[in-house]
């Protein structure tokens, strides 16, 4: 090609490149906005996304939400704040772990007693976990849905203690409901009747029985894992599924928070 | 017209993959026309074809986000024909540059991504970072006053260029374990070996970023605006106590802070040739191929260092002031995007990573973009994705790398609390 016209056409072809350029950006732009509104919409039908729980100060009766990780202590700057005696700016971290729980790591010279137990290195905290910083309680609150062990066995409990069972010939030998010599008129009859007075055979107090490591779980109506209350996870299916059918979608979550707070957690 | 169809349509990522192939396709041609040659002509197929393969086939390959994936990939093909324009060997080398950043940058995705337990990695991070900053001192050479590159085997790279991503990756750790101090104090590490080398554009780069981020931790301006005005009045207080000495190690600021004052008492220099091409070019350029701005023309008056400092201005002089205008508005896109990927994000670290992305790029392109135009003293820094350079290239890449693994996260992380919904999510 000649010189003379290749000017005119790299003259002609920059317009073009600036033409290019801008639909490129104009593009962009609605890719952006596109994608912004998307988010929005989905954010609005996840109300707790980002959020594991809540942790609610058993003082104060105040739920605060509990995002996946963060940090709890009397600062503004922390995720979850504590205005307590001994609590302090900054007291401990948090993370949720798949599998594992809420670990919270004590700040150096910080306190966290969780259940009981103070937490030396990490510990993890499970739902209903209660956790205590300086003055201030505060109890865990975890999603149904998470994947969270069950508690553990302590090692410290004793083994449950076995109840003699008592052959029957024997139970009808015993005397049932012996009355006290002075509740009994002059004739030997009883004029009343103390049950409070009944020595009863009573079985040893026995700790709350704990579900065998290998325990698949059983869930409630709501969904909540337990070892409780016996609806096995077949069963639940089957009735969201019914639910489903019945309403032809689910019902979209809906959290108990406050709304206000949802959406600032979210800006 | 069926409804796929009529999606396909409308889908933005399409049109702008279109128009993006189309762009290079016909800058490549007309080069080719030009110069007659097959190479040219080669390229204007294989560029067009890897910048496809970049945005639709690698995000299936790899989690992404394909936006920010695809106004990286025009910028850097964009560096690719700028540069073989004026030279044809640099050209190439930036596009091996290109690619390798491109297998960086899916390194740094994937890590980003996948691996959980990065912070076992912080003490190795500091210490080879500090090891990095160091070796110039040994094996460094000096070029332009400053002496921040290191040469091996024929390979030479800036290590201040790499030392950036794990700059980005510590302090967010730092301040997202609310650890400030120490992320000051590794800053300050980092700064005193940058201070060393005479590396003053890219210590005012790696401080800006730290001021961001803790601005993004603590929203305070009162700490970094007190931070900011204590390390300026330390400064100054240095000049005035041991000014002969100052003068004698960073004479080449000096020069460069008398040529910001007054711009015509040395002229002609670099600033008066980038000024000259930009008023020369007009608001939409000389057109490719008939512009003599860059380096391979220093000689007959170009720019000196056109393919590094003062890419912008080039480009400006071919493409226009219209386009130049285009350029900004990307990178003010690339920057908005990262920061809407860090306001998603689900942790502390992972908004502070993508902050201090943000931060990185966009202090990065001002300094050097106001310092071509005279806005401030002139700085040697690299204009991110357009500049001539490996280290530069791969770094700004790993930069989008992070960022597309947060995005990638984020994404994951919006499917579990989806699922976690369904299955009835309320707390007990």
């Amino acid at each position: 090609m000649s010189e003379g016209a290749f000017e005119l056409l790299a003259l002609l072809m920059r317009y073009v490149y600036v033409l290019i350029g801008v639909l490129i950006l104009w593009r962009a732009l609605r890719w952006m906005r596109r994608d912004a509104k998307a988010y929005k919409k989905e954010m609005k039908s996840l109300p707790d996304a980002g959020l594991v729980g809540e942790m609610v100060n058993l003082k104060t009766g105040q739920a605060q939400p509990l995002p996946r990780e963060g940090i709890i202590g009397s600062s503004r700057a922390c995720d979850i704040r504590v205005k307590s005696a001994g609590v302090r700016r900054i007291h401990a971290r948090f993370e949720f772990m798949e599998g594992k729980g809420l670990c919270v790591v004590p700040c150096w010279r910080c306190r966290v007693i969780l259940s009981g137990t103070e937490v030396k290195g990490r510990g993890y905290a499970l739902h209903g976990t209660q956790l205590q910083l300086g003055g201030a309680q505060l109890r865990v609150r975890l999603f149904a849905g998470l994947k969270i062990p069950h508690p553990a066995y302590p090692e410290d409990v004793p083994p449950q203690q076995e109840v003699a069972v008592m052959p029957w010939s024997e139970v009808s030998q015993l005397p049932l409901f012996p009355m006290p010599a002075d509740s009994l008129d002059q004739d030997g009859e009883a004029d009343y009747m103390p049950y409070s007075a009944a020595s009863l055979p009573v079985a040893p107090e026995a700790p709350m029985p704990y579900p065998p490591a290998d325990y698949e779980g059983n869930y409630t109506e709501d969904g909540q894992m337990t070892w409780q209350y016996a609806y096995s996870l077949e069963e639940l299916r089957q009735a969201q599924e019914n639910y489903n059918q019945q309403n032809d979608e689910a019902v979209p979550y809906q959290s108990p928070l406050p709304r206000r707070r949802r959406r600032s957690r979210h800006e | 017209m069926s409804e796929k169809k009529k999606r396909r349509r409308s889908d933005p990522a399409l049109g702008m993959l279109m128009a993006e192939m189309l762009f290079f396709f016909l800058g490549f041609l007309q080069l080719a026309i030009q110069g007659a040659k097959w190479e040219s002509f080669l390229l204007a197929l294989v560029v067009p074809a890897i910048i496809f393969a970049g945005n639709e086939i690698l995000p299936r390959l790899y989690p992404s986000d394909r936006l920010l994936l695809s106004l990286t990939n025009f910028l850097c093909a964009l560096s690719v024909l700028v540069l073989y324009r004026w030279d044809a060997a640099t050209g190439l080398s930036q596009a091996v540059s290109y690619g390798v950043g491109v297998v960086a940058m899916i390194l740094c995705v994937l890590f980003a991504r996948y691996i959980p337990q990065w912070k076992r990695f912080t003490p190795l991070l500091i210490l080879g970072s500090f090891a990095f900053l160091a070796l110039p001192a040994f094996l460094g050479k000096e070029i332009n006053g400053a002496k921040n590159w290191i040469s091996l085997g024929g390979f030479s790279a800036q290590p201040s260029e790499f030392v950036k991503l794990p700059l980005l990756l510590v302090l967010s750790y730092f301040l997202s374990q609310r650890k400030v101090v120490w992320a000051i104090l590794f800053a300050g590490g980092c700064l005193v070996f940058l201070g060393i080398q005479r590396d003053l554009g890219t210590a005012i780069v790696y401080y800006g970023v730290l001021l961001c981020m803790l601005y993004a931790l603590t929203g305070s301006l009162a700490l970094v605006g007190g931070l900011a005005g204590g390390s300026i009045a330390a400064l100054a207080g240095m000049y005035f106590i041991f000014q002969s000495r100052f003068h004698q190690l960073f004479e080449y600021v000096n020069n460069r802070l008398a040529i910001w004052r007054d711009l015509w008492k040395d002229a002609p220099n670099q600033i008066t040739y980038g000024l000259m091409a930009v008023v020369n070019g007009g608001p939409f350029g000389t057109g490719v191929g008939l512009g003599n701005a860059g380096y391979n023309t220093r000689t007959h008056g170009g720019i000196p260092y056109a393919e590094n400092d003062f890419i912008f201005p080039t480009i400006i002089h071919e493409f226009g002031m219209v386009f130049g205008l285009i350029l900004l508005c990307m990178y003010g896109f690339i920057i908005v995007r990262a920061i809407m990927i860090a306001r998603r994000s689900r942790s502390a670290f992972h908004s502070l990573l993508c902050i201090g992305c943000a931060a990185l790029i966009s202090i990065q392109s001002f300094i050097i973009i106001a310092g071509n135009f005279k806005l401030i003293p002139l700085t040697g820094v690299t204009l991110p994705f357009l500049s001539a350079g490996g280290s530069s290239m791969v770094s700004s890449l790993c930069v989008i790398g992070f960022l597309q693994g947060v995005a990638s996260r984020n994404e994951a992380g919006v499917h579990e609390d989806r699922a976690l919904a369904m299955q009835g999510g309320e707390a007990e």
